[in-house]
């Protein structure tokens, strides 16, 4: 009993915040009131109509897919390179690859603003994409070598001694086994660069700001519900984002 | 003789550069023969497989299917089917569309390939579960998806590897009779890999026998039985009773067997030095109780019995004659006498005694 009560605590103190935001952000309130006085919708249209919120919105939206593509571009080719070579400094590459996972986060983001700076593209998409594609490697690496890992290359010989060569082996057969782990590996790629505060806050200036960039500056200077709305929302993205891959999964069964 | 099909000549592969793998391997297999390659693990037979496949590349030697030297081609450009042990079967595809997927490659159209398809898994037995996935069907029923999959296309040449490892007794013996059956159907050529000597023998025309990157033999399945090339294939195939021995130049017909004093061979029996080494083997099967059975001019020995196993429809009794360990397998129930610790006199039939030169 002791260990039920202690893990339906633990997940009320998770959930809680969340409990608190939601109905904060249907309030009729000018301020944090909870628990809210009334209820409208008033919030939500003002931040559907805001533009001072939807740009940044709209920045998080093309820096994350930006760097979801990037990402997968590189670590794609690097995972099947490693798993499938033997080369000296095998374990050295590794670490480089979990590195950005170690350094702490305000660090590189340090790093990333002198680094940045000096190719001048600090405060624009572009310096936030590279930032943030270096910050999602690590993951969507671990993820991806381990998809191909437990990959059974007899499917390869089975496809070339079918008729196709390498490319048709890797398009008809090695690509759609692996799609799981690739939709996993892109999907966290996503996530992290959507949800990542720290380093957007330090190189994302006026004009590529993102959504919790904007969430923090408007947190310190104004205390305005808005921003509860635009969490209530953030929550419901990562739902999704963690729900869709699972009905995927179930779809497609023990596809590998 | 029928013209040669297939010819594997002086094939050498080594994976690194110290040890070969394969060591001069040269055979010739007739069109339409359904040869084994048998062994044990690391015998040589799965990586000279793989190099008629195309997996891999021989260091030296060449193949030649119906003229042409396959050697240095790749795999895709072969017309070869190969059934893995492990299926191999495409996941995330039917099995229809496993089957069609050899014919999609060489863009066949599109109602032939409907056509095929149905055709070979009705010849597999599968006809009713072209739609569904390999994670939906068994074992047995997955190994028969592969078998159609390599065979839609009408390959020069069929591979298989091991194919009934991972089934249990039963199912095997099941698609043993299976395999064959479409092997008589479809005639095409066919080598299989196992390391089963039952398989070997039930199902193959010949057996190429494999021993540490060499063949010790290709021959018929009774042949590679009754008549092993050396002690290694008589040990490997079924059950044996070898014995040092030496032939007498003195006696031709007899041999001297150490512990057990002069036997008696057939002198039509294959030719024998006139003197050296020998290993003389006889079969477990061969050997009974005398007084038991015909009366006949036996080779005796005693022995004494220490183990008897009863299987059943047969009973083995496991002991020594002469010093020397003495199996002896006899059908059906035990007959009176035979107990542990007891001794009896038991003997066999010169001509169910061969003898192999010592290597």
């Amino acid at each position: 009993m002791i260990p039920l009560g202690l893990a339906i605590s633990v997940a009320i103190f998770l959930i809680a915040p969340i409990l608190i935001i939601v109905p904060m952000s249907f309030s009729t309130s000018i301020s944090f009131a909870f628990p809210p006085p009334a209820y409208w919708l008033g919030y939500y249209r003002a931040y559907f109509s805001n533009p001072e919120w939807l740009i940044p919105t709209a920045n998080s939206f093309i820096v994350a897919f930006s760097t979801m593509l990037v990402t997968m571009l590189l670590v794609l080719p690097a995972c099947f390179a490693f798993v499938r070579n033997r080369f000296a400094g095998k374990g050295l590459v590794n670490q480089l690859f979990l590195l950005p996972l170690i350094v702490p986060q305000v660090v590189s983001a340090l790093g990333y603003y002198g680094f940045l700076s000096r190719l001048r593209i600090v405060g624009t998409h572009l310096g936030l994409i590279v930032a943030h594609t270096a910050l999602a490697m690590p993951v969507s690496f671990l993820v991806i070598c381990a998809a191909l890992k437990g990959y059974d290359r007899n499917l390869e010989r089975a496809a070339m001694s079918a008729g196709a060569g390498p490319l048709r082996t890797f398009l008809w057969v090695t690509l759609p086994v692996l799609r799981p782990g690739i939709l996993v590996a892109a999907l966290f790629a996503f996530l992290q660069s959507f949800n990542e505060a720290v380093v957007a806050i330090f190189i994302s200036g006026r004009d590529a700001a993102t959504l919790p960039k904007k969430m923090f500056e408007s947190i310190r200077l104004e205390s305005d519900p808005i921003i509860a709305v635009v969490s209530s929302l953030l929550t419901g993205a990562v739902l999704l984002g963690v729900v869709i891959p699972l009905l995927f999964r179930r779809k497609t069964g023990r596809a590998t | 003789m029928a013209p040669v099909y297939l010819r594997l000549r002086d094939i050498v592969k080594s994976y690194d550069g110290r040890t070969n793998a394969v060591d001069g391997i040269g055979i010739d297999i007739e069109r339409g023969e359904f040869i084994t390659f048998l062994g044990p693990s690391g015998s040589g037979k799965t990586t000279t497989l793989m190099m008629l496949a195309g997996f891999e590349e021989p260091n030296s030697g060449s193949i030649e299917l119906d003229g042409h030297n396959l050697t240095r081609r790749k795999p895709y450009e072969r017309n070869i089917g190969v059934v893995f042990q492990n299926y191999a079967l495409f996941p995330h595809m039917t099995a229809a569309r496993n089957v069609a997927f050899p014919l999609r490659m060489r863009h066949f159209p599109k109602d032939e390939i409907a056509s095929r398809v149905d055709r070979v898994l009705a010849l597999v037995g599968l006809a009713r579960f072209a739609e569904r996935h390999p994670r939906e069907l068994s074992g047995g029923q997955q190994q028969r998806v592969a078998l159609a999959r390599a065979l839609v296309f009408e390959p020069d040449l069929l591979l298989l590897d091991e194919p009934l490892g991972a089934l249990d007794k039963n199912l095997r013996e099941q698609m043993q009779v299976e395999i064959k059956r479409i092997h008589r159907e479809v005639g095409i050529t066919t080598i299989y890999v196992t390391h089963d000597q039952t398989e070997a023998m039930t199902m193959s025309d010949r057996v190429a026998v494999f021993s540490k990157g060499r063949l010790e033999q290709v021959a018929p399945p009774l042949e590679i039985y009754n008549r092993p090339a050396s002690r290694f294939v008589g040990e490997f195939i079924g059950d044996s009773n070898f014995f040092e021995a030496r032939a007498d130049p003195s006696r031709p017909g007899w041999i001297e067997v150490a512990g057990i004093g002069a036997i008696r061979i057939s002198i039509g029996a294959a030719p024998l030095p006139a003197s050296g080494e020998l290993d003389l083997l006889v079969r477990p099967e061969r050997i009974r109780m005398v007084g038991t059975g015909p009366a006949e001019d036996l080779n005796m020995v005693q022995m004494t019995v220490e183990t008897i196993v009863n299987y059943g429809d047969s009973v083995l009794a496991i002991g020594t004659a002469g010093g020397r360990p003495l199996r002896m397998r006899v059908a059906g129930a035990p007959p009176a006498g035979l107990r542990e610790g007891a001794q009896v006199t038991v003997g066999w039939a010169p001509q169910d005694a061969y003898a192999v030169v010592r290597s």
